[in-house]
């Protein structure tokens, strides 16, 4: 008995041993809730926005973008276009990695090869995309990595070759895809090990890991004193708190845990009426556009008289502000608003919400008789449809489908509505199998041009899940991806009709854009958010 | 004995053998993908499953994955992580589960033990009814639900502990994690404690022991502790098991970076990590399956009688 008492105190003591009881840092840290685990914290693998977001604060590229999403120089001070608009040459300003080490050219060159060689998910930004010289090929396992049309012709200097001018090439460079890497550094790693711990990561911009294990549930960055400019962040670090719990978030943020926090739309309701957090209380624009895609492989929804009696059956004023209730918008266009301006007029491309009005908006009878028409012509009194959507994503998009369900049943007779919901995972891979009637999907712009969302719908395009098809529309959007609308003006009227083609056919049913509520704790200020790209920057941060 | 030894070891190799196979086939007709697809192309993906062998037939991939096994290796991950060796992240993950699973183990077995032998010892009285009625509901009530209790009044309402678990000040804030897994614990190990107690202390050896003049600790701890924890210990280890391997709903709800949240992870994340998910599978069962060996031979060696059953229906 003794014995037993011995060996579990022994036990106790080891754990207690095995931990440090003080608090690391100290000083001004920013508390900040992360939505989910970092899931990569290497460029080359990065594919969601938590995990851009820690990366961004850490590592900068050659460009990045300004409170109002302008472009602005970053580690590049400047750069030449050629006349053809196919050479990019960008000159470095001096900077460091966070282990001494001046940044080069050269960690683009090894960087940017080194992404079209793996061919991860983002690689697609050098070949579709960004029209790098060679990048297509490479990726397609045609071409070495060496061919790549990125050079450095000294260690201050960048040239990049596009096979065609793209005319948003500039606003590509912030993501998180074209960031440099270290090459000496990198290669001293074992494979695969790279960023997987603070030893193991460099950093040249306002942070630097100082606490992160793959998976972890805390992260904690500190400034990096190396910085270029270490003179414009004012915090000593920020500690990000994984928390998944709409209810935890809110707690943590009243007790003072957190300092800023998402919450979702039923808490968001509550607070408003709260007087002691609604002054917290903000609404971001973050950058999704919810909508649905019709299959146009199934013998009822390829015609198109039925897709427009949905799009016009769905009462969207009312699914965000009693369904989704953060904050969003209803959507009647097909490329969200407040990414994408003019490059000479500031004009927002999506402005003016009222642009389609014919083809898309809530009204009942349009909608019927849009119903009674395709009714007519397929010959069927009764139509049953599949609608997909993820449930693994908190509860909102449960009960968006809930609502389109009850609204396009009751304002479309004979129309039923089968929920389907599933792991977003197997939703995407049932979309891309064309396994689906309707699915509820959702795109954030990943560079400030409407081809981001436009590029979704061309023939042959991965993401074209409902398989739409228009020559008009696929010749436009090829035209304006092969640079040959080298005349602005001409390149922002082409999409315009486009997107026109998009809402004319219903190819999709827009929703709404996404936007997130936030409680942000009195006194922090600074915190940039953005639409696309890092959703939210804290270089310039400040806790009074 | 040792043949019995040998054919027990057999039994949980091939055991362990089974559940990898079934796992590893499970998991490749599961719906989804080892790495997200929104934005590649269909080359791409082939291409993708082509580097990670998931072209070849099942059982080839299979005798891959084993043969990478017998090596001690897990591989690297396939959608998690950019691809890291598993091991080491693993090995860092199911130390945080360890350590509150040890806190859990030692606070659960503590309490419990005391709440048993005060139970037992007035039994029938006020403490016994109270100590049954607690055990009771500690069996009923679903862990989460203590956890966001003490959560909400120990670190919401009076702020004392930290609301999220915290490495850097790893002993205090694991004090209502740990505590919270321990209530299961608690309950079981309570009515046990009691009920093996109170049959012993009216056994007659105790008595004798009595009448010999044997009073107060000394019975105790002599006589009566010893004979009734046997029991106890068997319904212990299975519960060791389940605290060790860590609690998702646990893990999630303080943010502790354990076996449980990586588990969520590789499911729920960007892509199915497949190589995370056997990992974790393996090692779950791996530790279920050598718990239950080392009882099984326990047995054999404490009561002849298991042994020799064993061999008749053979």
């Amino acid at each position: 008995m003794r014995k037993l008492w011995i060996v579990l105190l022994a036990l106790v003591l080891f754990t207690a041993a095995g931990c440090g009881e003080e608090k690391p840092g100290g000083g001004d840290y920013l508390p900040v809730m992360l939505e989910r685990s970092v899931i990569s914290l290497d460029n080359d693998y990065i594919m969601d926005t938590t995990s851009m977001e820690v990366l961004g604060n850490c590592v900068e590229g050659l460009l990045r973008q300004d409170r109002n999403d302008k472009i602005i120089p970053a580690l590049a001070d400047s750069y030449d276009i050629s006349e053809d608009g196919k050479i990019y040459t960008f000159h470095l300003r001096d900077a460091k990695w966070s282990n001494g080490d001046d940044v080069t050219a050269e960690d683009f060159v090894f960087a940017w090869r080194r992404v079209c060689a793996d061919a991860n998910e983002y690689a697609y930004m050098f070949s579709d995309i960004g029209r790098v010289k060679n990048a297509a090929a490479i990726i397609s396992r045609k071409a070495a990595p060496v061919t790549l049309g990125v050079s450095a012709p000294d260690s201050k200097t960048l040239v990049v070759e596009l096979e065609e001018p793209v005319p948003f090439f500039l606003s590509l460079m912030p993501l998180h895809i074209f960031y440099p890497v270290n090459e000496k550094f990198f290669s001293s790693l074992a494979a695969r090990t790279y960023a997987t711990t603070p030893e193991t990561f460099l950093s040249n911009s306002a942070f630097t890991l100082e606490d992160y294990k793959p998976g972890a549930a805390n992260i904690r960055l500190r400034k990096n004193k190396n910085y270029w400019d270490a003179a414009s962040v004012h915090l000593d670090g920020l500690a990000y708190q994984v928390v998944t719990s709409p209810d935890d978030a809110l707690t943590a943020f009243k007790n003072g845990t957190l300092k800023l926090v998402k919450i979702d739309g039923d808490h968001a309701k509550n607070i408003r009426d709260d007087e002691s957090l609604a002054k917290n209380l903000r609404t971001v624009n973050v950058g999704h556009m919810n909508f649905l895609v019709f299959n146009t492989r199934n013998e009822n929804l390829a015609n198109q008289n039925l897709r427009l009696a949905i799009t016009h059956a769905v009462d969207r004023e009312t699914l965000v502000n009693d369904y989704v209730m953060d904050g969003s918008q209803p959507a009647y266009t097909a490329v969200r608003p407040n990414f994408a301006f003019n490059r000479y007029n500031d004009e927002d491309f999506s402005a003016d919400q009222n642009k389609f009005a014919e083809y898309v908006g809530y009204d009942v009878k349009k909608a019927r008789g849009y119903l009674d028409l395709a009714k007519a012509e397929l010959g069927a009194k009764t139509f049953e449809l599949g609608l997909l959507y993820s449930n693994d994503a908190g509860t909102t998009l449960v009960k968006v489908a809930q609502a389109l369900k009850a609204q396009l049943e009751a304002n479309l007779p004979g129309v039923t509505i089968n929920l389907q919901p599933m792991t977003t995972a197997e939703r995407l891979d049932k979309s891309k199998k064309q396994r689906f009637d309707i699915v509820l999907d959702a795109w954030r712009p990943d560079y400030a041009d409407p081809t981001t969302y436009l590029t979704l719908w061309q023939t042959g395009n991965a993401n074209n899940f409902g398989l739409w098809s228009n020559a008009r529309y696929d010749e436009i959007i090829s035209d304006c991806m092969s640079g040959d609308y080298w005349n602005y003006d001409d390149y922002w009227a082409a999409l315009h009709e486009a997107e026109g083609i998009v809402m004319r056919e219903a190819a999709i049913a827009p929703l709404y854009f996404v936007n997130q509520t936030i409680l942000l704790a009195d006194g922090v200020r600074g915190i940039e958010f953005h639409a696309l790209n890092l959703p939210r920057v804290f270089k310039f941060a400040t806790i009074k | 004995m040792t043949k019995y030894i040998a054919k027990r070891i057999l039994l949980a190799a091939v055991t362990l053998f089974v559940i990898i196979f079934v796992l590893f086939v499970l998991i490749r007709i599961m719906p989804g993908n080892p790495f997200p697809v929104e934005r590649m192309s269909a080359e791409m993906i082939l291409q993708k499953r082509a580097e990670l062998g998931l072209d070849k037939p099942i059982l080839v991939q299979f005798a891959d994955y084993m043969r990478m096994l017998l090596s001690g290796n897990f591989g690297n991950g396939t959608s998690l992580y950019n691809g890291a060796p598993i091991k080491p992240i693993l090995l860092a993950c199911l130390e945080n589960s360890f350590k509150i699973g040890v806190l859990s183990i030692f606070f659960g077995t503590a309490v419990g033990l005391l709440t048993g032998i005060v139970a037992a010892l007035n039994r029938g009285k006020f403490l016994d009814g109270l100590c049954t009625v607690l055990s009771i509901l500690g069996v009923c009530i679903p862990s989460y639900v203590f956890m966001i209790f003490l959560q909400y009044f120990f670190a919401y309402k009076i702020p004392f502990f930290p609301y999220f678990f915290d490495p850097s000040r790893f002993l205090f804030s694991s004090i209502m994690p740990a505590l919270s897994l321990s209530l299961f614990t608690i309950s079981t190990v309570a009515r046990f404690t009691r009920n093996e107690m109170v049959e012993v202390l009216n056994s007659d050896y105790v008595k004798l022991a009595e009448s010999k003049g044997l009073q107060g600790f000394e019975l105790m701890r002599r006589h009566v502790l010893r004979n009734a924890l046997i029991p106890v210990v068997t319904v212990i280890a299975p519960l060791v098991v389940d605290l060790l391997t860590g609690a998702m709903v646990m893990e999630k709800i303080y943010g502790v970076n354990g076996v449980g949240k990586l588990m969520v992870d590789a499911i729920a994340g960007e892509g199915v990590d497949y190589n995370y998910v056997l990992a974790l599978g393996i090692v779950f069962s791996s530790l279920y399956i050598g718990v239950m060996l080392l009882l099984d031979i326990l047995y054999g060696i404490i009561d002849p009688r298991i042994r020799l059953s064993a061999k008749e229906a053979a």
